[in-house]
């Protein structure tokens, strides 16, 4: 009996109560100014010293004070990364196309790619960069390298994602391979490789550094290294935010791009 | 000549449209169709009925080529259905219309103008437009609409007007039906007599349901299974024009009766 009575008063208490509704960017940007007030008042009760962990303040007068270097080392990550995106996302994208047209290709050429997958990135790297040398040719390697695998795969789905009705409408019509390609799979696959794309969109920057990381002056990752060498810490965050920052942008252009494109629900692909 | 095939569409002497003789089909060692010979006129309207497994859709897949006989021989239009898929005289209607999601309805019908176009000698084209097409499965006003965005029913009648935009002598429809719910369904049944009427298309129609084979078919041919052979072929004595209380007349219930007799001794 009180457990009923407390349960209508609760109900009662929901009607009365109108939920205010808040804009869905108020809840994660809220979360994120938390954190940093947190961050900032943490180190500075702690009096934590600025080289082991600087405090959100000193983070946003190194971006200041240091952009220029900033600058000058996120372009060449930058270049790296989209020539290692495109490249590493082409190549798997002919390959997914060449695999659904010719199985016996697919059968001898996929456990390679899953064995140059299952190599990690940090142990080829040093190899790519000393068959190829310091330049960007390594870098974009390493790149599309780590994009490679996910889009193959995915693209590899989506192509053979068209329903047998649509193959069979193609049959019927007489269609060509090519037009079943461009006008019936390519389409029927996009939403998959889109998938693909945002993965790829944040990965080849995590190669570009990585390549950096190896043997490299200048990029975003030369200067992380640099920096952490230096004890330069508050530099070495902005160096972190402004890779952070560059892999969002990719993962944005991929998201406003697919947006565009992809205008059918996907849900409905059979 | 007009009004002669509307009172008895029925007595007016045609040409063959499809000759099977004597055709077998197995798939991996399973006979599925077994001796199958029969002859439909030009400008026919057949239904194909029986139970599942009895090889209803294969009958309309190896009179389209989308599989091939491993004995006996079909004629299409005094062609082997291989080159009269090339010359594009069949149309075939899907189950679940196959629309490609990413076209709009109009997009949609016009697909056959743009594929497999090169090879075909000799491509006939509807004197009606798509748009016009479209509007007379009655989706004016929808030609921009996505597949997602239209009802069963709806996506099912793009599908018919994407099969009547190269002007098909032969239209084959495995359950186009199948799957909408019962007014619509009736609705479509009324349209497809309507359609038929108009274009003078040669139909094979596979369903399931008694009602829609007796309504709309002139004869229906009745398959039983394991392996899928002809158990016979009815004529429906019903008049031409058909509207859906035709349903109500003993001549149609008796019709109807004697196909489910027929089914239950499959």
């Amino acid at each position: 009996m009180a457990i009923a009575n407390n349960v209508n008063s609760n109900v009662a208490m929901h009607r009365k109560n109108k939920t205010i509704v808040l804009p869905t960017w108020f809840a994660p940007i809220a979360v994120v100014i938390a954190l940093l007030i947190i961050w900032q008042v943490g180190v500075r009760v702690f009096g934590v010293p600025t080289f082991i962990a600087p405090a959100p303040t000193d983070v946003a007068s190194a971006i200041a004070s240091d952009y220029p270097i900033l600058i000058n080392n996120f372009w060449p990550t930058f270049v790296e990364a989209l020539m290692g995106f495109f490249v590493g996302n082409s190549i798997a994208v002919a390959l997914a196309i060449i695999f659904v047209h010719n199985k016996s290709v697919e059968r001898a050429f996929f456990p390679l790619a899953v064995f140059v997958n299952t190599i990690p990135i940090l142990a080829v790297a040093p190899i790519l960069v000393l068959i190829f040398g310091n330049g960007l040719t390594a870098k974009v390697i390493i790149s599309a390298l780590i994009c490679f695998f996910p889009t193959l795969v995915n693209m590899v789905k989506g192509l053979e994602s068209v329903g047998k009705d649509a193959l069979d409408l193609g049959r019927v019509l007489s269609a060509t391979q090519n037009e079943i390609l461009w006008k019936i799979r390519l389409p029927a696959s996009l939403p998959y490789l889109f998938a693909a794309l945002k993965i790829a969109a944040t990965t080849c920057v995590v190669g570009a550094i990585v390549g950096e990381w190896v043997g490299a002056d200048i990029g975003l990752g030369a200067l992380i290294l640099d920096a952490t060498h230096n004890f330069r810490t508050p530099l070495l965050y902005a160096a972190v935010f402004a890779s952070s920052m560059l892999a969002v942008t990719f993962f944005g252009v991929v998201t406003l791009v697919e947006r565009r494109v992809i205008k059918w629900n996907p849900r409905n692909l059979r | 000549m007009s009004v002669l095939s509307e009172v008895a569409p029925e007595v007016v002497e045609r040409n063959v449209a499809i000759e099977i003789d004597q055709t077998f089909v197995d798939f991996d060692n399973l006979n599925v169709l077994n001796d199958i010979s029969l002859s439909i006129s030009e400008g026919e309207f057949i239904t194909i009925l029986g139970p599942s497994g009895c090889g209803k859709s294969t009958l309309l897949r190896v009179v389209s080529d989308l599989v091939s006989s491993s004995k006996g021989t079909i004629s299409v239009f005094g062609k082997s259905p291989e080159f009269a898929r090339r010359d594009r005289d069949i149309a075939f209607v899907f189950q679940d219309a196959a629309l490609l999601p990413w076209r709009t309805a109009l997009e949609n019908v016009k697909l056959p103008l743009e594929m497999g176009v090169k090879g075909c000698k000799n491509l006939h084209v509807n004197e009606k437009s798509p748009e016009e097409l479209l509007e007379m499965v009655g989706l004016k006003g929808r030609e921009n609409a996505l597949p997602h965005e239209l009802s069963g029913g709806m996506r099912q009648r793009v599908a018919i007007a994407r099969a009547l935009v190269c002007k098909p002598k032969l239209l084959l429809m495995d359950e186009p039906f199948g799957a909408l719910d019962e007014i619509t369904r009736d609705w479509l049944n009324v349209e497809i007599r309507r359609i038929w009427k108009e274009t003078g298309t040669t139909i094979l129609f596979v369903t399931h349901s008694i009602p829609e084979a007796v309504f709309l078919g002139q004869r229906v041919l009745m398959l039983e299974a394991h392996p899928g052979r002809v158990k016979e072929l009815i004529e429906v004595e019903l008049p031409a024009d058909r509207c859906l209380s035709t349903r109500e007349t003993t001549q149609f219930v008796k019709i109807a009766a004697r196909l489910r007799k027929l089914l239950e001794e499959c």
